[in-house]
Protein backbone atom coordinates (compact mmCIF):
# COMPACT_ATOMS: atom_id res chain seq x y z
CA UNK A 1 0.00 0.00 0.00
CA UNK A 2 1.05 3.38 -1.25
CA UNK A 3 1.90 6.31 1.91
CA UNK A 4 -0.39 9.12 2.36
CA UNK A 5 0.59 11.85 0.41
CA UNK A 6 1.09 15.09 2.23
CA UNK A 7 -1.55 17.60 1.75
CA UNK A 8 -0.18 20.76 3.55
CA UNK A 9 -0.29 23.48 1.41
CA UNK A 10 -2.01 21.76 -1.64
CA UNK A 11 -3.39 24.92 -3.37
CA UNK A 12 0.03 26.13 -3.47
CA UNK A 13 1.76 23.34 -5.13
CA UNK A 14 -1.12 22.53 -7.42
CA UNK A 15 -1.71 26.03 -8.18
CA UNK A 16 1.28 28.11 -7.44
CA UNK A 17 1.14 31.46 -9.45
CA UNK A 18 -2.63 31.99 -8.49
CA UNK A 19 -2.39 31.32 -5.19
CA UNK A 20 0.12 34.06 -4.63
CA UNK A 21 -1.30 36.40 -6.63
CA UNK A 22 -4.30 36.01 -4.22
CA UNK A 23 -2.16 35.51 -1.22
CA UNK A 24 -0.05 39.40 -2.34
CA UNK A 25 -3.76 40.64 -2.52
CA UNK A 26 -5.25 39.57 0.71
CA UNK A 27 -1.74 40.90 2.40
CA UNK A 28 -2.18 44.11 1.22
CA UNK A 29 -5.88 44.21 2.13
CA UNK A 30 -5.01 43.34 5.57
CA UNK A 31 -2.35 45.74 5.45
CA UNK A 32 -5.07 48.35 5.35
CA UNK A 33 -7.64 46.31 8.00
CA UNK A 34 -4.57 46.90 10.23
CA UNK A 35 -3.94 50.19 9.80
CA UNK A 36 -7.70 50.76 10.69
CA UNK A 37 -8.12 48.21 13.34
CA UNK A 38 -4.34 49.73 15.34
CA UNK A 39 -6.25 52.90 14.44
CA UNK A 40 -9.56 51.92 16.72
CA UNK A 41 -7.66 50.00 18.69
CA UNK A 42 -5.76 52.98 20.19
CA UNK A 43 -8.03 55.59 19.84
CA UNK A 44 -11.09 53.54 21.75
CA UNK A 45 -13.48 54.58 18.97
CA UNK A 46 -13.38 58.53 19.88
CA UNK A 47 -12.65 58.02 23.38
CA UNK A 48 -9.22 59.44 22.80
CA UNK A 49 -10.70 62.52 20.76
CA UNK A 50 -13.16 63.19 23.36
CA UNK A 51 -10.38 63.11 26.46
CA UNK A 52 -8.45 65.56 25.00
CA UNK A 53 -10.59 67.90 24.91
CA UNK A 54 -12.76 67.39 28.34
CA UNK A 55 -11.34 68.35 31.20
CA UNK A 56 -12.68 69.01 34.88
CA UNK A 57 -12.08 72.16 36.63
CA UNK A 58 -12.02 72.62 40.07
CA UNK A 59 -12.02 76.02 41.19
CA UNK A 60 -9.89 76.53 44.48
CA UNK A 61 -10.99 79.00 47.58
CA UNK A 62 -8.65 82.30 47.72
CA UNK A 63 -7.31 81.58 50.37
CA UNK A 64 -5.90 77.77 49.69
CA UNK A 65 -2.09 77.80 49.94
CA UNK A 66 0.29 76.87 46.61
CA UNK A 67 1.55 74.43 48.69
CA UNK A 68 -1.91 72.71 50.27
CA UNK A 69 -2.83 72.85 46.18
CA UNK A 70 -0.03 70.99 45.06
CA UNK A 71 -0.98 68.72 47.76
CA UNK A 72 -4.50 68.20 46.74
CA UNK A 73 -3.52 67.86 42.97
CA UNK A 74 -0.88 64.93 43.51
CA UNK A 75 -4.22 63.20 45.56
CA UNK A 76 -6.11 63.88 42.87
CA UNK A 77 -3.47 62.44 40.66
CA UNK A 78 -3.84 59.34 42.47
CA UNK A 79 -7.29 58.35 41.65
CA UNK A 80 -7.68 55.95 38.65
CA UNK A 81 -9.64 57.36 36.02
CA UNK A 82 -7.59 60.61 36.26
CA UNK A 83 -4.46 60.88 33.68
CA UNK A 84 -3.38 64.00 34.75
CA UNK A 85 -4.12 66.94 36.99
CA UNK A 86 -2.49 70.14 37.01
CA UNK A 87 -2.52 72.78 39.14
CA UNK A 88 -2.29 76.79 38.13
CA UNK A 89 -1.98 79.40 40.82
CA UNK A 90 -4.35 82.66 40.88
CA UNK A 91 -1.28 84.96 39.38
CA UNK A 92 -1.18 82.79 36.02
CA UNK A 93 -4.59 82.24 36.05
CA UNK A 94 -5.12 85.98 35.71
CA UNK A 95 -2.03 86.22 33.08
CA UNK A 96 -4.40 83.66 31.06
CA UNK A 97 -7.68 85.51 31.62
CA UNK A 98 -5.88 88.47 30.30
CA UNK A 99 -4.38 86.91 27.35
CA UNK A 100 -8.30 85.68 26.69
CA UNK A 101 -9.75 88.94 27.04
CA UNK A 102 -7.27 91.64 26.69
CA UNK A 103 -7.98 95.42 27.50
CA UNK A 104 -9.51 94.58 31.18
CA UNK A 105 -6.72 94.99 33.30
CA UNK A 106 -8.91 97.48 35.26
CA UNK A 107 -10.55 94.67 36.80
CA UNK A 108 -7.53 94.22 39.14
CA UNK A 109 -8.08 97.03 40.90
CA UNK A 110 -7.54 97.70 44.91
CA UNK A 111 -9.39 94.30 45.29
CA UNK A 112 -6.18 93.09 44.14
CA UNK A 113 -6.34 89.73 41.49
CA UNK A 114 -9.74 88.54 41.30
CA UNK A 115 -8.78 85.35 39.79
CA UNK A 116 -8.59 82.56 41.56
CA UNK A 117 -6.17 79.62 41.29
CA UNK A 118 -7.70 76.25 39.84
CA UNK A 119 -6.76 72.52 39.15
CA UNK A 120 -7.40 71.17 35.52
CA UNK A 121 -7.75 67.00 35.39
CA UNK A 122 -7.76 65.02 32.60
CA UNK A 123 -9.55 61.87 32.26
CA UNK A 124 -8.08 58.55 31.08
CA UNK A 125 -9.41 58.20 27.64
CA UNK A 126 -10.62 54.50 28.58
CA UNK A 127 -12.12 56.21 31.82
CA UNK A 128 -14.13 58.43 30.43
CA UNK A 129 -17.45 57.83 31.46
CA UNK A 130 -20.19 59.46 33.59
CA UNK A 131 -19.98 57.38 36.43
CA UNK A 132 -16.08 57.87 36.57
CA UNK A 133 -16.71 61.14 36.07
CA UNK A 134 -18.92 61.85 38.79
CA UNK A 135 -16.69 60.01 41.22
CA UNK A 136 -13.99 62.56 40.59
CA UNK A 137 -16.22 65.44 40.93
CA UNK A 138 -17.85 64.10 43.73
CA UNK A 139 -13.79 63.32 45.34
CA UNK A 140 -13.15 66.62 44.43
CA UNK A 141 -16.39 68.36 45.66
CA UNK A 142 -15.81 66.96 48.92
CA UNK A 143 -12.75 68.91 49.87
CA UNK A 144 -13.13 72.05 51.94
CA UNK A 145 -10.33 73.96 49.28
CA UNK A 146 -12.28 73.63 46.89
CA UNK A 147 -14.98 76.30 45.79
CA UNK A 148 -16.51 74.78 42.40
CA UNK A 149 -16.23 71.85 40.23
CA UNK A 150 -16.80 72.39 36.84
CA UNK A 151 -17.06 69.32 35.29
CA UNK A 152 -20.26 69.66 32.36
CA UNK A 153 -22.61 67.07 34.07
CA UNK A 154 -25.08 68.54 32.37
CA UNK A 155 -24.14 68.01 28.56
CA UNK A 156 -21.68 65.10 29.25
CA UNK A 157 -24.21 61.95 28.69
CA UNK A 158 -24.94 63.25 25.48
CA UNK A 159 -21.56 64.01 24.32
CA UNK A 160 -20.74 60.42 25.97
CA UNK A 161 -23.66 58.85 24.27
CA UNK A 162 -22.44 60.59 20.76
CA UNK A 163 -19.08 59.13 21.36
CA UNK A 164 -20.46 55.46 21.80
CA UNK A 165 -22.02 56.20 18.38
CA UNK A 166 -19.26 57.15 16.34
CA UNK A 167 -17.46 54.41 17.95
CA UNK A 168 -20.05 51.49 17.38
CA UNK A 169 -20.47 53.16 13.16
CA UNK A 170 -16.36 52.85 13.40
CA UNK A 171 -16.19 49.38 14.44
CA UNK A 172 -19.23 49.04 12.00
CA UNK A 173 -17.06 50.11 9.29
CA UNK A 174 -14.67 47.74 10.01
CA UNK A 175 -16.71 45.04 10.46
CA UNK A 176 -18.21 45.39 6.93
CA UNK A 177 -14.72 45.00 5.37
CA UNK A 178 -13.32 42.09 7.14
CA UNK A 179 -17.09 40.54 6.03
CA UNK A 180 -16.13 42.02 2.37
CA UNK A 181 -12.75 39.95 3.29
CA UNK A 182 -14.19 36.54 4.02
CA UNK A 183 -16.53 36.97 1.06
CA UNK A 184 -13.94 37.46 -1.08
CA UNK A 185 -11.87 34.84 0.17
CA UNK A 186 -14.92 32.48 -0.25
CA UNK A 187 -15.38 32.98 -3.73
CA UNK A 188 -11.45 32.91 -4.25
CA UNK A 189 -11.37 29.49 -2.43
CA UNK A 190 -14.21 28.59 -4.60
CA UNK A 191 -13.13 29.26 -7.72
CA UNK A 192 -9.38 28.04 -6.54
CA UNK A 193 -11.59 24.55 -5.91
CA UNK A 194 -13.53 24.67 -9.49
CA UNK A 195 -10.20 24.69 -11.12
CA UNK A 196 -8.85 21.81 -9.18
CA UNK A 197 -11.17 20.05 -9.20
CA UNK A 198 -9.63 17.03 -11.79
CA UNK A 199 -6.59 16.99 -9.49
CA UNK A 200 -8.93 16.80 -6.63
CA UNK A 201 -10.90 14.12 -7.97
CA UNK A 202 -7.74 12.94 -9.14
CA UNK A 203 -6.86 12.45 -5.61
CA UNK A 204 -10.33 11.36 -4.34
CA UNK A 205 -9.64 8.28 -6.92
CA UNK A 206 -6.60 7.02 -5.36
CA UNK A 207 -7.30 6.99 -2.01
CA UNK A 208 -7.44 10.38 -0.58
CA UNK A 209 -10.13 11.39 1.66
CA UNK A 210 -12.35 14.41 0.53
CA UNK A 211 -12.85 15.13 4.26
CA UNK A 212 -8.60 14.84 5.00
CA UNK A 213 -8.61 16.75 2.10
CA UNK A 214 -10.86 19.54 3.00
CA UNK A 215 -9.06 19.72 6.35
CA UNK A 216 -5.73 19.80 5.18
CA UNK A 217 -6.79 23.31 2.56
CA UNK A 218 -8.74 24.80 5.15
CA UNK A 219 -5.76 24.18 7.69
CA UNK A 220 -3.75 25.99 4.96
CA UNK A 221 -5.63 28.55 4.44
CA UNK A 222 -5.73 29.60 8.48
CA UNK A 223 -2.08 29.22 8.54
CA UNK A 224 -2.03 31.67 6.27
CA UNK A 225 -4.43 34.03 7.27
CA UNK A 226 -2.64 34.34 10.43
CA UNK A 227 0.70 35.04 9.15
CA UNK A 228 -0.85 37.26 6.55
CA UNK A 229 -2.95 38.96 9.08
CA UNK A 230 0.39 39.45 11.43
CA UNK A 231 2.04 40.56 8.73
CA UNK A 232 -0.58 42.79 7.49
CA UNK A 233 -0.93 44.36 10.94
CA UNK A 234 2.92 44.64 11.55
CA UNK A 235 3.10 46.42 8.32
CA UNK A 236 0.12 48.47 9.14
CA UNK A 237 1.35 49.32 12.18
CA UNK A 238 4.16 50.64 10.82
CA UNK A 239 2.74 52.91 8.68
CA UNK A 240 0.78 54.24 11.34
CA UNK A 241 3.90 54.68 13.36
CA UNK A 242 5.50 57.15 10.54
CA UNK A 243 1.52 58.80 9.79
CA UNK A 244 1.82 59.67 13.85
CA UNK A 245 5.46 60.92 13.24
CA UNK A 246 5.25 63.33 10.37
CA UNK A 247 1.65 64.25 12.01
CA UNK A 248 1.40 65.04 15.28
CA UNK A 249 -1.34 66.33 15.32
CA UNK A 250 -3.21 63.16 14.53
CA UNK A 251 -1.74 62.15 18.08
CA UNK A 252 -4.91 63.48 19.93
CA UNK A 253 -7.19 61.48 17.64
CA UNK A 254 -5.19 57.97 17.87
CA UNK A 255 -2.62 58.51 20.54
CA UNK A 256 1.31 58.04 20.94
CA UNK A 257 3.33 56.15 18.56
CA UNK A 258 5.02 54.31 21.90
CA UNK A 259 1.11 52.74 22.21
CA UNK A 260 1.55 50.59 19.26
CA UNK A 261 4.25 48.76 21.39
CA UNK A 262 2.17 47.96 24.66
CA UNK A 263 1.68 44.69 25.05
CA UNK A 264 -2.26 45.00 25.24
CA UNK A 265 -2.11 46.63 21.64
CA UNK A 266 0.60 43.39 20.13
CA UNK A 267 -2.05 41.39 22.35
CA UNK A 268 -4.64 42.42 19.98
CA UNK A 269 -3.52 42.56 16.78
CA UNK A 270 -2.59 38.59 17.78
CA UNK A 271 -6.23 38.27 18.32
CA UNK A 272 -7.19 40.12 15.62
CA UNK A 273 -4.59 37.56 13.28
CA UNK A 274 -6.47 34.76 15.22
CA UNK A 275 -9.85 35.92 13.64
CA UNK A 276 -8.53 36.49 9.98
CA UNK A 277 -7.30 32.74 10.20
CA UNK A 278 -10.44 32.00 11.61
CA UNK A 279 -12.01 33.76 8.61
CA UNK A 280 -9.92 32.06 6.44
CA UNK A 281 -10.30 28.33 7.39
CA UNK A 282 -14.15 28.98 6.95
CA UNK A 283 -13.53 30.82 3.78
CA UNK A 284 -11.87 27.93 2.09
CA UNK A 285 -14.24 25.28 3.65
CA UNK A 286 -17.59 27.11 2.38
CA UNK A 287 -15.84 27.60 -0.67
CA UNK A 288 -14.96 24.21 -0.85
CA UNK A 289 -18.03 22.94 0.11
CA UNK A 290 -19.97 25.21 -2.58
CA UNK A 291 -17.63 23.95 -5.65
CA UNK A 292 -17.89 21.08 -4.81
CA UNK A 293 -22.21 21.39 -4.67
CA UNK A 294 -22.23 23.72 -7.82
CA UNK A 295 -23.46 26.70 -6.35
CA UNK A 296 -22.04 29.89 -6.14
CA UNK B 1 -5.74 -11.35 -4.59
CA UNK B 2 -8.50 -9.29 -5.92
CA UNK B 3 -11.88 -11.80 -5.14
CA UNK B 4 -14.98 -10.58 -6.61
CA UNK B 5 -17.94 -12.49 -5.29
CA UNK B 6 -21.31 -13.03 -6.88
CA UNK B 7 -21.05 -9.62 -8.29
CA UNK B 8 -23.81 -8.09 -9.98
CA UNK B 9 -24.85 -4.15 -10.75
CA UNK B 10 -28.23 -3.14 -11.89
CA UNK B 11 -27.86 0.13 -14.27
CA UNK B 12 -30.30 1.70 -16.85
CA UNK B 13 -33.23 -0.12 -15.10
CA UNK B 14 -32.00 -3.62 -15.75
CA UNK B 15 -29.99 -5.56 -14.42
CA UNK B 16 -26.20 -5.77 -16.15
CA UNK B 17 -24.84 -8.77 -15.10
CA UNK B 18 -25.70 -10.58 -11.38
CA UNK B 19 -23.90 -13.35 -9.85
CA UNK B 20 -20.24 -13.29 -11.12
CA UNK B 21 -17.75 -14.53 -9.54
CA UNK B 22 -13.66 -13.09 -10.26
CA UNK B 23 -10.50 -14.29 -9.01
CA UNK B 24 -7.22 -12.05 -10.00
CA UNK B 25 -3.91 -13.61 -8.89
CA UNK B 26 -1.25 -11.17 -7.79
CA UNK B 27 1.73 -11.02 -10.08
CA UNK B 28 -0.12 -11.76 -12.85
CA UNK B 29 -1.28 -9.73 -15.66
CA UNK B 30 -5.01 -10.33 -16.81
CA UNK B 31 -7.00 -9.24 -19.60
CA UNK B 32 -10.65 -8.78 -19.37
CA UNK B 33 -12.21 -9.32 -22.93
CA UNK B 34 -16.02 -8.16 -23.12
CA UNK B 35 -18.34 -6.63 -25.98
CA UNK B 36 -19.50 -2.68 -25.91
CA UNK B 37 -21.56 -2.11 -23.00
CA UNK B 38 -21.18 -5.10 -21.57
CA UNK B 39 -19.86 -2.79 -18.15
CA UNK B 40 -16.01 -2.87 -18.17
CA UNK B 41 -15.82 0.36 -16.84
CA UNK B 42 -17.99 -0.54 -14.50
CA UNK B 43 -16.14 -3.65 -13.17
CA UNK B 44 -12.62 -1.96 -12.80
CA UNK B 45 -14.46 0.58 -10.72
CA UNK B 46 -16.25 -1.94 -8.55
CA UNK B 47 -12.94 -3.88 -8.47
CA UNK B 48 -10.88 -0.61 -7.62
CA UNK B 49 -12.90 0.15 -4.48
CA UNK B 50 -14.73 3.27 -6.57
CA UNK B 51 -18.14 2.11 -6.96
CA UNK B 52 -20.10 -0.28 -5.17
CA UNK B 53 -21.66 -3.43 -6.56
CA UNK B 54 -25.34 -3.51 -6.16
CA UNK B 55 -24.82 -7.12 -5.14
CA UNK B 56 -21.88 -8.94 -3.76
CA UNK B 57 -18.57 -7.83 -2.44
CA UNK B 58 -14.87 -7.22 -3.45
CA UNK B 59 -12.56 -8.93 -1.16
CA UNK B 60 -8.44 -8.30 -1.48
CA UNK B 61 -5.88 -9.81 0.75
CA UNK B 62 -8.79 -11.26 2.56
CA UNK B 63 -10.49 -7.58 3.17
CA UNK B 64 -13.78 -6.49 2.06
CA UNK B 65 -13.58 -3.53 0.29
CA UNK B 66 -17.07 -2.72 1.17
CA UNK B 67 -18.47 -3.89 4.03
CA UNK B 68 -15.52 -3.48 6.09
CA UNK B 69 -13.57 -0.31 7.32
CA UNK B 70 -13.76 2.56 4.77
CA UNK B 71 -10.03 3.31 5.63
CA UNK B 72 -8.98 -0.01 3.81
CA UNK B 73 -11.12 0.96 0.56
CA UNK B 74 -9.13 4.34 0.94
CA UNK B 75 -5.62 2.49 1.50
CA UNK B 76 -6.85 0.00 -0.92
CA UNK B 77 -7.39 2.74 -4.04
CA UNK B 78 -4.01 4.50 -3.04
CA UNK B 79 -1.95 1.33 -3.98
CA UNK B 80 -3.57 1.07 -7.38
CA UNK B 81 -3.06 2.82 -10.47
CA UNK B 82 -6.15 3.64 -13.07
CA UNK B 83 -5.47 4.48 -16.38
CA UNK B 84 -8.98 5.82 -18.05
CA UNK B 85 -10.76 4.75 -21.37
CA UNK B 86 -12.09 8.31 -21.09
CA UNK B 87 -10.30 11.22 -22.79
CA UNK B 88 -9.31 13.94 -20.41
CA UNK B 89 -10.82 16.84 -21.28
CA UNK B 90 -8.94 19.85 -19.10
CA UNK B 91 -7.81 22.09 -21.57
CA UNK B 92 -5.27 23.44 -19.32
CA UNK B 93 -3.18 20.14 -18.29
CA UNK B 94 -0.11 19.36 -19.83
CA UNK B 95 1.75 16.34 -19.71
CA UNK B 96 3.57 17.30 -16.89
CA UNK B 97 0.65 18.52 -14.94
CA UNK B 98 -0.39 14.30 -15.05
CA UNK B 99 3.19 13.70 -13.22
CA UNK B 100 2.65 16.18 -10.95
CA UNK B 101 -0.87 14.94 -10.10
CA UNK B 102 0.48 11.02 -9.45
CA UNK B 103 3.74 12.45 -7.62
CA UNK B 104 1.35 13.98 -5.17
CA UNK B 105 -0.95 10.97 -4.58
CA UNK B 106 1.91 8.91 -3.21
CA UNK B 107 3.90 11.73 -1.93
CA UNK B 108 7.45 11.54 -0.58
CA UNK B 109 8.72 11.43 -4.57
CA UNK B 110 11.72 14.48 -4.16
CA UNK B 111 11.37 16.58 -7.95
CA UNK B 112 14.39 15.33 -8.97
CA UNK B 113 13.54 11.83 -8.49
CA UNK B 114 10.50 12.75 -10.11
CA UNK B 115 11.75 14.31 -13.22
CA UNK B 116 14.45 11.52 -13.31
CA UNK B 117 11.56 9.01 -13.53
CA UNK B 118 9.50 11.15 -15.71
CA UNK B 119 12.06 11.31 -18.61
CA UNK B 120 12.62 7.14 -18.40
CA UNK B 121 8.63 7.03 -18.42
CA UNK B 122 7.80 8.90 -20.79
CA UNK B 123 10.27 7.00 -23.08
CA UNK B 124 9.32 4.06 -22.25
CA UNK B 125 6.12 5.12 -24.01
CA UNK B 126 7.27 6.57 -26.71
CA UNK B 127 7.15 10.14 -25.95
CA UNK B 128 10.16 11.46 -25.37
CA UNK B 129 10.31 15.50 -24.61
CA UNK B 130 6.44 15.47 -24.13
CA UNK B 131 6.30 16.91 -20.71
CA UNK B 132 5.59 20.49 -21.70
CA UNK B 133 3.07 18.76 -24.35
CA UNK B 134 -0.42 19.99 -23.34
CA UNK B 135 -3.42 17.35 -23.65
CA UNK B 136 -6.05 18.72 -25.57
CA UNK B 137 -3.37 19.00 -28.73
CA UNK B 138 -2.17 15.29 -28.28
CA UNK B 139 -3.54 12.55 -30.46
CA UNK B 140 -6.28 9.35 -28.34
CA UNK B 141 -2.89 7.00 -28.49
CA UNK B 142 -0.28 9.69 -27.15
CA UNK B 143 -3.16 10.74 -23.85
CA UNK B 144 -3.68 7.20 -23.15
CA UNK B 145 0.27 6.11 -23.23
CA UNK B 146 1.21 9.50 -21.58
CA UNK B 147 -1.61 8.60 -18.80
CA UNK B 148 -0.06 5.34 -18.66
CA UNK B 149 3.36 6.97 -17.69
CA UNK B 150 2.17 8.95 -14.90
CA UNK B 151 0.30 6.57 -13.63
CA UNK B 152 3.40 4.20 -13.49
CA UNK B 153 5.31 6.87 -11.94
CA UNK B 154 3.63 5.83 -8.27
CA UNK B 155 4.80 1.95 -9.20
CA UNK B 156 1.16 1.18 -8.62
CA UNK B 157 0.62 -2.69 -6.53
CA UNK B 158 -2.54 -3.14 -9.22
CA UNK B 159 -2.99 -1.30 -12.31
CA UNK B 160 -6.88 -1.21 -13.89
CA UNK B 161 -6.46 -0.10 -17.61
CA UNK B 162 -9.53 0.77 -19.60
CA UNK B 163 -9.22 0.21 -23.03
CA UNK B 164 -5.62 1.11 -22.93
CA UNK B 165 -4.61 -1.44 -25.51
CA UNK B 166 -6.72 -0.36 -27.76
CA UNK B 167 -6.68 3.19 -27.42
CA UNK B 168 -2.26 3.52 -27.77
CA UNK B 169 -2.89 1.48 -30.74
CA UNK B 170 -1.57 -0.90 -32.86
CA UNK B 171 1.82 0.47 -33.18
CA UNK B 172 2.07 0.11 -29.64
CA UNK B 173 0.69 -3.20 -28.80
CA UNK B 174 4.14 -4.83 -28.54
CA UNK B 175 5.36 -2.86 -26.59
CA UNK B 176 2.69 -2.58 -24.17
CA UNK B 177 2.62 -6.41 -24.45
CA UNK B 178 6.25 -6.36 -23.31
CA UNK B 179 5.24 -3.59 -20.52
CA UNK B 180 2.73 -5.53 -18.75
CA UNK B 181 4.33 -8.54 -18.63
CA UNK B 182 7.78 -7.29 -17.28
CA UNK B 183 4.91 -5.25 -14.54
CA UNK B 184 3.63 -8.79 -13.67
CA UNK B 185 6.73 -10.54 -13.24
CA UNK B 186 7.98 -7.69 -10.80
CA UNK B 187 5.48 -8.90 -8.64
CA UNK B 188 2.65 -6.20 -10.13
CA UNK B 189 -1.05 -6.71 -10.77
CA UNK B 190 -2.48 -5.63 -14.29
CA UNK B 191 -6.14 -5.65 -15.15
CA UNK B 192 -7.10 -4.54 -18.51
CA UNK B 193 -10.38 -4.20 -19.76
CA UNK B 194 -10.82 -3.96 -23.49
CA UNK B 195 -13.05 -5.08 -26.32
CA UNK B 196 -11.46 -7.89 -27.66
CA UNK B 197 -8.36 -9.11 -27.33
CA UNK B 198 -4.99 -8.99 -30.04
CA UNK B 199 -4.87 -12.38 -31.87
CA UNK B 200 -1.32 -12.83 -30.94
CA UNK B 201 -2.02 -12.21 -26.57
CA UNK B 202 -5.03 -14.47 -27.06
CA UNK B 203 -3.21 -17.22 -28.55
CA UNK B 204 -0.30 -16.50 -26.41
CA UNK B 205 -2.86 -16.80 -22.92
CA UNK B 206 -4.90 -19.69 -24.39
CA UNK B 207 -8.44 -20.15 -23.48
CA UNK B 208 -10.22 -18.05 -21.44
CA UNK B 209 -12.28 -18.03 -18.90
CA UNK B 210 -16.06 -16.92 -19.09
CA UNK B 211 -17.67 -14.89 -16.31
CA UNK B 212 -20.72 -13.63 -17.75
CA UNK B 213 -20.42 -11.19 -20.40
CA UNK B 214 -16.84 -11.75 -19.89
CA UNK B 215 -13.91 -13.55 -21.49
CA UNK B 216 -10.84 -13.74 -18.80
CA UNK B 217 -7.54 -14.11 -19.91
CA UNK B 218 -4.40 -14.79 -17.93
CA UNK B 219 -1.31 -13.33 -20.07
CA UNK B 220 1.83 -15.30 -19.95
CA UNK B 221 4.40 -13.78 -17.96
CA UNK B 222 7.96 -14.69 -18.47
CA UNK B 223 9.68 -16.99 -15.89
CA UNK B 224 6.38 -17.31 -14.92
CA UNK B 225 3.88 -20.68 -14.54
CA UNK B 226 3.88 -21.82 -18.09
CA UNK B 227 5.76 -19.54 -19.86
CA UNK B 228 9.71 -20.40 -20.51
CA UNK B 229 10.57 -16.63 -21.76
Amino acid sequence: MSEQPSLWWIDLRLSRAPFVREMIGRFLFFCLLGVAFLSLILSGGGSRFLADRYAITAVLRAEVPAAEAEGLVRKVAALPPVRSAAYTDPEAAWKEFLRAYPGLDSLRGAGGNPMPGYIEIRIRPERLTGADVALVASALRSVSHVERVLAGEEWLPRLLRAGRVASRACWGIFGVFLAAFFLVGRLQERARAVALAGDFAFLAERGVSIGRLAFFRAAGAAVSGFFLAAAGTAAGGGALFLLLGRFPSLEGVIGPPSDLLLPRTVAAAVLFSLGAALLSAAASLLGGRAAGSGRK
Amino acid sequence: MIEGFRLGVFSRGTTLWDGLDFAFGDAAAWFVAGPPSSGKTLLLSILRGERRPDAGDVVVSGESLYRGNAAIGRAWRASCGHVPGQAISDARLTVGDLFRRSALACGGVRESERLARTDRLLEMVGLPGALGWRIPEMSISERVRASLAAELLRGPKVLFCDGVVAGAGILYRERLWGLFRALAREGNTVVLAERTIPERWALAAGDPEPIGPFRVYRLPVPGGKGETG
